[in-house]
């Protein structure tokens, strides 16, 4: 490195003009729409911004991509990969379901969990996957999750979640209602023990999620936008025959109401996680 | 406004950028070779990096690692300087397509100006005279047929060229043979293009080009002319603005001219439009920079205008707040370019001083000149209320100027600023070769 230092001005960033290239792109370049502000977005281009639109749009980003982009380079290693749901009600169709979902998520089950490190602090890590059956909690899900967090407190890590999740999975019935009583306990073990559990609500997170472990974290983070809630606004908007508020079920309207502790755009949540670990961690403390 | 920028050079241009950068609140990222590792622009970086052996090849000219490091440290633009990548289409389309903007033109325009055969042609459109010429010859058969329409003396010239290679001077068909092919070796190796074109060879004639400023929004100026004939086998050694040789009524013309032409086809960015200038006291198209030029420095000394915190604004989309009425050219301003003349280490460096005298340099304690890299040492350049007053401050700064370890040309440059010829503003490209 340079022999030495030299003192750093302090001026101000020169105002005006565009902070990054506008949206440009080769011939024949493969586009994707951002729902937001509807403009066509290269993929290249999108990819190289972790799936987030210049109008600040948050795409659904998949669990491993998630993982790559939050975790130290080749910290995280993964538990549970082959455990995954049967079919115990027979329910119609959904043996041929989940193995299509399977071969064209990449995934075994809605969840990848494993422990990792986020800017060198070591924590237990669950990630949700969108493209497995929109993230839905079937008994694996709350299987692999109440294993990782009761792994968690026997090596006192902390835990940190990104959960996106369509709610319970319909196909198991009652067995998947009974994931949120389970994991809601393995949480409640977890905190007793002092350990910190942050999550990260991505869009969405809706239902059985919402209403056990997503919601019960000791610091509650979302991303910017996120859909958030119990029943989806298609649903109460039916049954209640009324129109909803501007922003119903967004991250923000969450924050606003108290259910959620601050929104954290994608480019900061790894520091953000960081020092809130740092901050957290039981060492430095004692 | 961009709030990191990488600077893909090194050397004195690279500290220039850097500077430029720092006065605007941008971050910024120097990337650097292993025989770089204590260089300035290292230190003087926010983020240094380095990204490869000390050949440019493993280095400087990595496209990929330079455009990696760029994503990796955040960066949201990429400042190309002079040499290495600035007037490479292909990495500049790879900065587009990483979403990263590259400081210069789109890759398109560098494209089409940067083949010297088809700009001649566009050129010829725009009411600039362009020398009497062919487009790409394709044999020695053409190309002979072609100098005996335009007349000899001709020059064979790459398409692709600059920097001085790759020229020929032809007096007669007997030359002809020898000089295409080796000027077409000559392009195929340093360029990766032989292919070469014919031109009418102007003597005895000065070089004399016109600093362009242009926005995306249609807006362009033109920031003076520099006289930059004082050439050694074609690598300029002094320049100066404006030039002795054009009277304040030619160059009205011209700037107007050049202005138009420039709005014509549409370029934007900084640019130089490079001309000969012959007895008569006719402008010929040349070619066109699509860069900064290492001489920027005196238009910048004259117009009080900077060049680099402009080529990073118009690459962000900042309309020139200027207009062609609002640059002042009073005065006058010379450049010395000081030249390693071989390798060495630096024991002491003493920069001259006081008002109007600047020293971009890279050097600093312990500076040692490698082989690996162009020989510039740094551009020593005054300015003046008047030609006189410049041409003695001049005088005073380089005797002031001290690199001891390393051997310089000082003492050459010395020589030509007291040469009578050059006093008087009485010289042309011949000068260098007839002393």
């Amino acid at each position: 490195m340079a022999l030495f230092n030299f003192l750093r001005p302090k001026n101000k960033l020169e105002e005006g003009g565009r902070s990054s290239a506008p949206v440009q792109q080769d011939a024949g370049e493969p586009e994707e729409n951002c729902p937001n502000c509807h403009k066509d977005i290269p993929l290249s281009r999108l990819w190289a911004n972790n799936l987030v639109c210049s109008c600040g749009y948050h795409f659904r980003m998949k669990a491993r991509q998630r993982i790559q982009t939050i975790t130290d380079k080749g910290s995280f290693h993964e538990m549970y990969p082959r455990m995954k749901s049967g079919n115990p009600l027979n329910f119609p169709g959904y043996k041929e379901k989940i193995g299509t979902v399977r071969v064209a998520s990449g995934e075994e089950e809605a969840v990848v969990c494993g422990t990792a490190s986020i800017g060198r602090q070591r924590c237990c890590l669950f990630v949700m996957e969108p493209g497995f059956m929109m993230g839905s909690m079937g008994s694996a899900v709350g299987e692999k999750i109440t294993l990782l967090f009761e792994y968690a407190v026997e090596h006192r890590l902390p835990v940190v979640g990104f959960t996106v999740s369509g709610g319970a999975r319909m196909q198991e019935g009652l067995l998947s209602l009974m994931q949120m009583a389970k994991t809601s306990a393995a949480v409640k073990r977890h905190s007793d023990a002092g350990l910190l559990y942050t999550a990260v609500l991505t869009d969405p997170t809706t239902g059985g999620v919402t209403a056990s472990f997503a919601m019960e974290a000791d610091i509650i983070l979302a991303e910017p936008g996120a859909t958030i809630g119990f029943a989806g606004a298609r649903v109460i908007k039916q049954t209640t025959k009324k129109a909803l508020p501007e922003g119903f079920q967004t991250a923000e309207t969450v924050m606003e109401h108290g259910f959620a502790d601050s929104i954290v755009p994608r480019s900061g949540q790894k520091r953000f996680l960081a020092e809130l670990i740092k901050m957290h961690n039981w060492r430095a403390i004692i | 406004m961009f709030s990191k920028i990488l600077i893909a050079n090194r050397g004195e241009i690279a500290v220039r950028i850097i500077r430029a950068c720092k006065e605007m609140g941008v971050a910024t990222v120097a990337v650097y070779s292993e025989a770089d590792r204590k260089a300035l622009h290292v230190a003087l970086a926010d983020e240094s990096y380095c990204i490869g052996g000390p050949e440019a090849s493993e280095s400087y000219l990595q496209e990929n690692r330079i455009i990696s490091t760029a994503l990796l440290a955040g960066a949201q633009a990429i400042h190309p300087g002079y040499g290495f990548l600035s007037e490479n289409a292909h990495f500049a389309r790879a900065c587009r397509r990483n979403g990263l903007v590259f400081i210069g033109p789109d890759p398109e325009s560098m494209e089409r100006f940067g083949d010297k055969a088809i700009l001649k042609e566009i050129i010829r459109g725009t009411g600039l005279s362009v020398i009497p010429g062919t487009k790409a010859v394709l044999s020695l058969n053409e190309a002979t047929q072609a100098a005996e329409r335009i007349g000899y003396p001709v020059m064979l010239k790459a398409c692709a060229g600059g920097g001085g290679r790759g020229i020929r001077l032809v007096r007669s068909k007997d030359e002809l043979e020898d000089a295409y092919l080796q000027a077409s070796g000559e392009a195929l190796s340093a360029f990766g293009d032989g292919s070469l074109y014919l031109e009418k060879y102007i003597f005895p004639a000065r070089h004399v080009e016109l600093q362009i400023l242009a926005d995306e929004y249609g807006n362009a100026v033109c920031l003076g002319d520099r006289d930059c004939s004082l050439q050694r086998r074609n690598q300029k050694l002094l320049e100066e603005t404006p030039s002795p040789a054009v009277s304040t009524e030619q160059r009205k013309r011209i700037i107007e001219l050049a202005v138009d032409a420039v709005k014509k086809i549409g370029y934007v960015g900084a640019g130089t439009l490079e001309f000969l200038l012959d007895r008569e006291g006719n402008f010929w198209f040349m070619e066109m920079n699509v860069r900064l030029q290492v001489e920027h420095c005196v238009t910048e000394m004259l117009t009080g205008i900077d060049l680099v915190k402009w080529q990073i604004r118009i690459a962000a989309g900042i309309p020139l707040n200027f207009t062609q009425e609002d640059v002042m050219m009073k005065g006058s301003a010379i450049e010395c370019r000081i030249n390693a003349k071989s390798c060495g280490t630096l024991k002491m460096l003493h920069v001259p001083g006081g008002l109007s005298v600047r020293f971009d340099t890279c050097l600093i304690d312990g500076s040692t000149v490698s082989p690996y890299y162009d020989p510039l040492l740094g551009k020593l350049i005054v300015s003046g209320n008047d030609r006189e007053e410049t041409l003695r401050k001049m005088r005073v700064s380089l005797c002031e100027l001290v690199i001891d370890g390393i051997p310089t040309n000082i003492e050459e440059q010395l020589r030509i600023v007291d040469d009578e010829r050059f006093t008087a503003g009485n010289y042309d490209l011949t000068f260098m070769g007839s002393r």
